[in-house]
This record gives structure tokens, C-alpha cells and sequence, in this order.
């Protein structure tokens, strides 16, 4: 398991004159549900279908489990995807969706398609068009997942679901990925959902990395630091100032500190939502608002 | 692979091939009808022959022709409605993310569509041409002229060639116009536009033709004379058939036996019948054509540019696949 399900170096996807990805250089261990939260048009949906092969690069590389995407059907064995809105096909009933993976895929399991589809309650003689959203992203995943893949990519699996579907979808996810030992990456917009399933963050904002890392690591290895104006202007070395704030009398910090090791006098710790967020208005050129809270 | 092809096009198969047997079965009524009247009224004929041919034509040539027209319009359909839309509505639905992600290159889920559906294409419509040919064998020998563009383009090989072209034709036009009414609409343009420019620019120049000067005596041995027109122009034959054959020149300028035009004063002064007039004037004219013989020749030249042109879309296709479309 020393490959990493993911390396990118300087990965660039431009569609025209847009730039979707610029740059991305990200390397993900094996063995990880990783989350790639960002809000919309941040490059998620991109770099998801780039690791799945289903465009490719511009410039830089990109390797998954080793490989290149989608390079030929031993590749395409490796990795599941499930793209956004879990399409399926309308005039194919459930039946006819397990029986397509069973055709498509070698290492199709079939004991644990079936199980998945009678444990989530789907009619495997209804047609796959008249599933709810929930039932389409169930049956989208089961298709994903049965194929055993050593890597789960979902691009926002959970965004057309309603609360209840997408609290039930991810403890889904979460008992098989338990069951099946397989890596994951899924992108969401929703930080919470995140923050509840993975143990690995990149957050993508501005078509750039903003952060990555394992998510005990970046909650320990971030901080705010509140002190008398002036106080704070030098800093220990390995230490970035991700946002500040300064009114006349004292100065606010969020920091992250890269050697994971430095006391820093005055240093309380932030929630995860609250480092996303700072990221995601440095990468807009913003304030981050959150400096102006004061904490409960 | 083969399995979801067929499953995603079970049901429009199933109703083209209803259609096909219908007009399989037409075809063979027709075959069996049209040779007991042959055989009645040309081979036992007997008396006023040529009108007995002339009503077997008028007869059995709708029918014929009425078949031959669902053969030239069959090929552009299938490209419309079975070709364009096989990628098109993968893409509209968001389905290509689903099936690329199985365990199957993009390139083989290309080709196995490509082979089985066009296949299917292929198959039926070069059978119904197959069996048309037979059916109307005695009417084409009786009316002989195969050249004829609707028949030459429903007859034998060509719409082997059409049924080929117009399926990859719609397939690429699907993979580069992402959307299935507009693929739907180029394909039927572009194959239409095929059909008339093969008929009318390039199938003349498939070889190159015979030009014969014909005397005014043998003009209807060789051939026969549709309309003849004298005027202050000069003397003119408007069409000119000959047997089986393909008669390029459209308007023919009469010359007199010295090698100059025959004019309206030569007529007038002759005082007999115009032909008669033309025989004493030594009159001879030019004719183009591609001979009969040529037939089966530019059946197969013109399967090889459909064919061919079909080999290039493939090629686009099977290029642009694989890298990408999101």
C-alpha cells in the first residue's frame, strides 16, 4: 500500500480561456477517505474526472494507483467512479444495471451487489428512471463499489439528497468502505459531511490547492492566536499566517504551523469549518469573517 | 459489452426489423407477381408487343420504385435516428460517466457499438437491397437502365456502401455536435448532400466516358431519340438513351456529313420529312456515355467511396474518443 492513490504535479486542465485546475501538485496516501470540499467551480468536479480518466490533462501529471487514468481495462478495474447526479440509465431497470456490471467488469461481485440492493430496499424490476435521487446514488454507488475497486471516487455523491438520504447514503459508505478495505476520495461542498467521514482534506478553492493534509494533523496544527497590536509581527520560523486581522489595540491570527511542534503563547484551537472557511476567503482575496467572532 | 449494446437498442431494432419484413414480404409478392405477368404478357407475347411492355412497366416500375426510395432513405434514417443519438444521449443523460467507468475502454465500447449496431445497419439494409435486385430482375432487364440514378443507388452494392456511411457518418457527427437533434439534422444534410453530389458530380467521372459519333441512320439502332428540335438554334436532340448504358451529354448538336452544324434553313429547304432531311444531309452527332458494361464497375467504386469515407469518420471517431469528452 506505498503508492499513493493520487499524485498530480503541476496539473493544469483549461477549457478555452478558463482555467479549471492550475497547477496542482497533491499526493494522497493509500488507505484514506479523503475529502475535496471547495465551493462551486472551485475545480473539484475537474480533478475528479481527471483522476477518472474521463478527460485529460492540459499540462502536468496525474497518476492514480501508480498509473495513468483510465490507460486501458485493467485501469479502469482499479478505480470506481460515481459522477455528479449518479447518472443511470432510465430505461434499464435495477436488475439490468447489475447485470451490465457483471458484463462490464471481471472482477464483478455479484454476492455483495445483490445484498446491497436488497439491504437498501431497491425493486430490482424497477426501472432505474423512476428510483428517487436516493435510490439513483444507492444504486449508482452499488454499481461502483461491486466492481471491488481499490479506489472510490464520488464527485459530490450527496448534493441532490435530501438530509435524511444523505445521512443514510454516507453511513452506507462508510459500513462498506469498513467492509471492502478501499481508499476514497469524494468531493462535497458540505464541510460537515466531511468532517464526519474522512480522515484526509484538500481543500480546493480558485482552481488552486489551498491545503492538504490528514485532518487530525490540520485541526492540531492550526491555531488563532489573539495578542496586544504588534505582538505577533514576528513569528517562529515554519509557521504561516493564513489570515489576520488587526484593530487598533490587538492583532488576530489564524496560523498554521508546518512543523506540527511550536508553542505558541496565546494559541487556542479552530474547529475545521472555521480553518476551511479561512482558506476559502484568503484564496477569494477576502477577509475571513471568522476573525471577528468571538468564540463561545 | 455486446449485452448492453444490444439491451439499449433492443426496442428500436425490434421495430426496424418489423419494418424490414414488411417490406421483405412486399418485395417477395411482388416478385412472384411481377414474373407470372412477365411471362404472360412479354415472353408469351404474341402480338402488340410493345405496348405489352410498356404496361408491364407502368405497372410494376411504382412498386419497384416506391421500395427503392425506403433503401435510398433507409441508410439516412438509421444515421439520423439509431447512429447519431447512440453517443448524443449517452452524453445528454450523463450515462458515458457511468459506462466509461466500467471495466472497458472507451476505444472497445466505440468499436463493439460500431460493429453491432452498424453492423445491424449494414445487414439490413444491404439484404433489402439484395432481394430488391432479384425481385425487379426482369423489369430491370426489360427497362434497362441501371444507370438511372434511383436505381443505380438502390440496387446491388451501393447501399451496402450508403448504410455504412450515413451510420458512422451519424456516430461522428453525434461524438463532435454533442447534442442529438443537431447531430440528427447534420447527418440527414450530410448525407443527403452525399447522395446528390455522388449522383450528379462524381459518379459521371468514375471513369472515363466513351464518346461515339453516331450517324443519323443508326440513330435508333444504336439508341433512340427521346425528343428532336429544330430551330433558328440549329438542330438539337434533347436525350438520347442507349440500352443499359449512361448517356452523359444532355444536349446534342447535329452536324451535316461536311462537319457543319445542320441549320433550320437546311430543314425548311429540304422539304421532306425532318428525318428523311437528315439521312439525305449525310447528318451525324456525338454521343458521351458510360456503356453498360461499366455496371457492376461503379457498383463497386461506389461502395469503395462510401466505404472509405466511412474508414476516415471512423477514424475521427476512434480519435477523439478516448480524450474526452466532459
Amino acid at each position: 500500500m506505498s503508492t499513493p492513490v493520487l499524485s498530480t504535479t503541476a496539473l493544469t486542465k483549461r477549457y478555452g480561456r478558463h482555467t479549471a485546475l492550475a497547477e496542482t501538485t497533491l499526493d494522497i496516501p493509500a488507505g484514506r477517505i479523503v475529502g475535496l470540499v471547495g465551493p462551486n467551480g472551485a475545480g473539484k468536479s475537474t480533478l475528479l474526472a481527471l483522476a477518472a480518466g474521463l478527460i485529460r490533462p492540459t499540462s502536468g501529471h496525474i497518476e492514480v494507483l501508480g498509473r495513468t487514468p483510465a490507460a486501458d481495462a485493467a485501469q479502469l478495474a482499479r478505480v470506481g467512479f460515481v459522477a455528479q447526479d449518479t447518472p443511470v440509465y432510465a430505461g434499464l431497470s435495477v436488475a439490468d444495471h447489475l447485470r451490465l456490471g457483471e458484463h462490464l467488469n471481471p472482477a464483478w461481485d455479484r454476492r455483495f451487489a445483490q445484498a446491497r440492493i436488497a439491504q437498501i430496499g431497491l425493486d430490482p424490476a424497477k426501472k432505474a428512471g423512476r428510483l428517487s435521487g436516493g435510490q439513483k446514488a444507492q444504486l449508482a454507488l452499488t454499481l461502483a463499489a461491486a466492481k471491488r475497486p481499490e479506489l472510490l471516487i464520488f464527485d459530490e455523491p450527496v448534493a441532490a439528497l435530501d438530509p435524511l438520504a444523505r445521512r443514510a447514503f454516507l453511513q452506507n459508505l462508510m459500513a462498506f468502505v469498513a467492509e471492502l478495505d478501499i481508499s476514497v476520495i469524494l468531493s462535497s461542498h458540505l464541510i460537515g459531511d466531511v468532517e464526519r467521514v474522512c480522515d484526509h482534506l484538500v481543500v480546493l478553492a480558485e482552481s488552486r490547492v489551498q491545503v492538504a493534509g490528514e485532518i487530525d494533523d490540520l485541526t492540531a496544527n492550526h491555531h488563532r492566536i489573539v495578542g496586544p497590536r504588534g505582538s505577533l509581527d514576528a513569528l517562529p520560523d515554519g509557521i504561516h499566517v493564513i489570515a489576520a486581522d488587526h484593530t487598533p489595540r490587538q492583532s488576530t491570527l489564524i496560523v498554521h504551523d508546518t512543523t506540527g511542534r511550536t508553542t505558541l503563547d496565546g494559541a487556542e484551537p479552530i474547529g475545521l469549518e472555521d480553518m476551511v472557511l479561512t482558506y476559502l476567503h484568503r484564496a477569494e482575496g477576502l477577509t475571513a469573517p471568522t476573525l471577528q467572532e468571538t468564540r463561545a | 459489452m455486446i449485452w448492453l449494446t444490444w439491451r439499449q437498442m433492443r426496442a428500436q431494432t425490434l421495430w426496424t426489423l418489423g419494418l424490414v419484413a414488411a417490406a421483405a414480404a412486399y418485395l417477395i409478392y411482388l416478385a412472384g407477381d411481377l414474373r407470372d405477368t412477365y411471362r404472360l404478357t412479354i415472353t408469351d407475347c404474341t402480338t402488340a408487343c410493345d405496348d405489352a411492355k410498356h404496361a408491364f412497366a407502368d405497372a410494376f416500375g411504382p412498386g419497384l420504385l416506391l421500395i427503392g426510395l425506403v433503401l435510398i432513405a433507409g441508410p439516412a434514417l438509421i444515421g439520423a435516428f439509431w447512429a447519431a443519438p447512440l453517443i448524443t444521449r449517452e452524453l445528454e443523460t450523463g450515462t458515458h460517466r457511468l459506462v466509461w467507468n466500467q471495466s472497458v475502454t472507451r476505444t472497445r465500447w466505440l468499436a463493439v457499438k460500431l460493429t453491432v449496431v452498424g453492423g445491424v445497419s449494414v445487414a439490413l439494409t444491404g439484404g433489402l437491397s439484395l432481394l430488391l435486385s432479384w425481385a425487379a430482375e426482369p423489369f430491370d432487364g426489360l427497362v434497362n437502365s441501371r444507370f438511372e440514378p434511383l436505381t443505380f443507388a438502390s440496387r446491388d452494392l451501393a447501399p451496402f456502401g450508403y448504410a455504412l456511411l450515413a451510420f458512422t457518418l451519424g456516430l461522428v457527427v453525434g461524438v463532435l455536435a454533442r447534442r442529438t437533434l443537431v447531430a440528427m439534422a447534420v447527418t440527414l444534410l450530410a448525407f443527403a448532400a452525399f447522395q446528390l453530389l455522388m449522383a450528379n458530380a462524381v459518379r459521371p467521372h468514375f471513369a472515363e466516358p466513351v464518346t461515339e459519333t453516331i450517324e443519323w441512320s443508326d440513330a435508333n439502332t444504336v439508341g433512340q431519340i427521346d425528343s428532336f428540335g429544330i430551330g433558328p438554334q440549329g438542330a438539337g436532340i434533347q436525350g438520347y438513351t442507349i440500352p443499359g448504358a449512361w448517356v452523359v451529354s444532355d444536349h446534342i448538336t447535329v452536324y451535316k456529313g461536311d462537319g457543319t452544324e445542320v441549320t433550320e434553313d437546311d430543314i425548311t429547304s429540304c422539304g421532306s420529312t425532318p428525318d428523311e432531311c437528315m439521312t439525305a444531309l449525310d447528318a451525324s452527332f456525338e454521343v458521351t456515355y458510360q456503356p453498360a458494361d461499366r455496371y457492376w464497375e461503379f457498383q463497386w467504386i461506389e461502395l469503395g467511396v462510401a466505404a472509405g469515407l466511412s474508414a476516415v469518420l471512423a477514424g475521427v471517431a476512434f480519435w477523439r474518443i478516448p480524450r474526452g469528452l466532459n
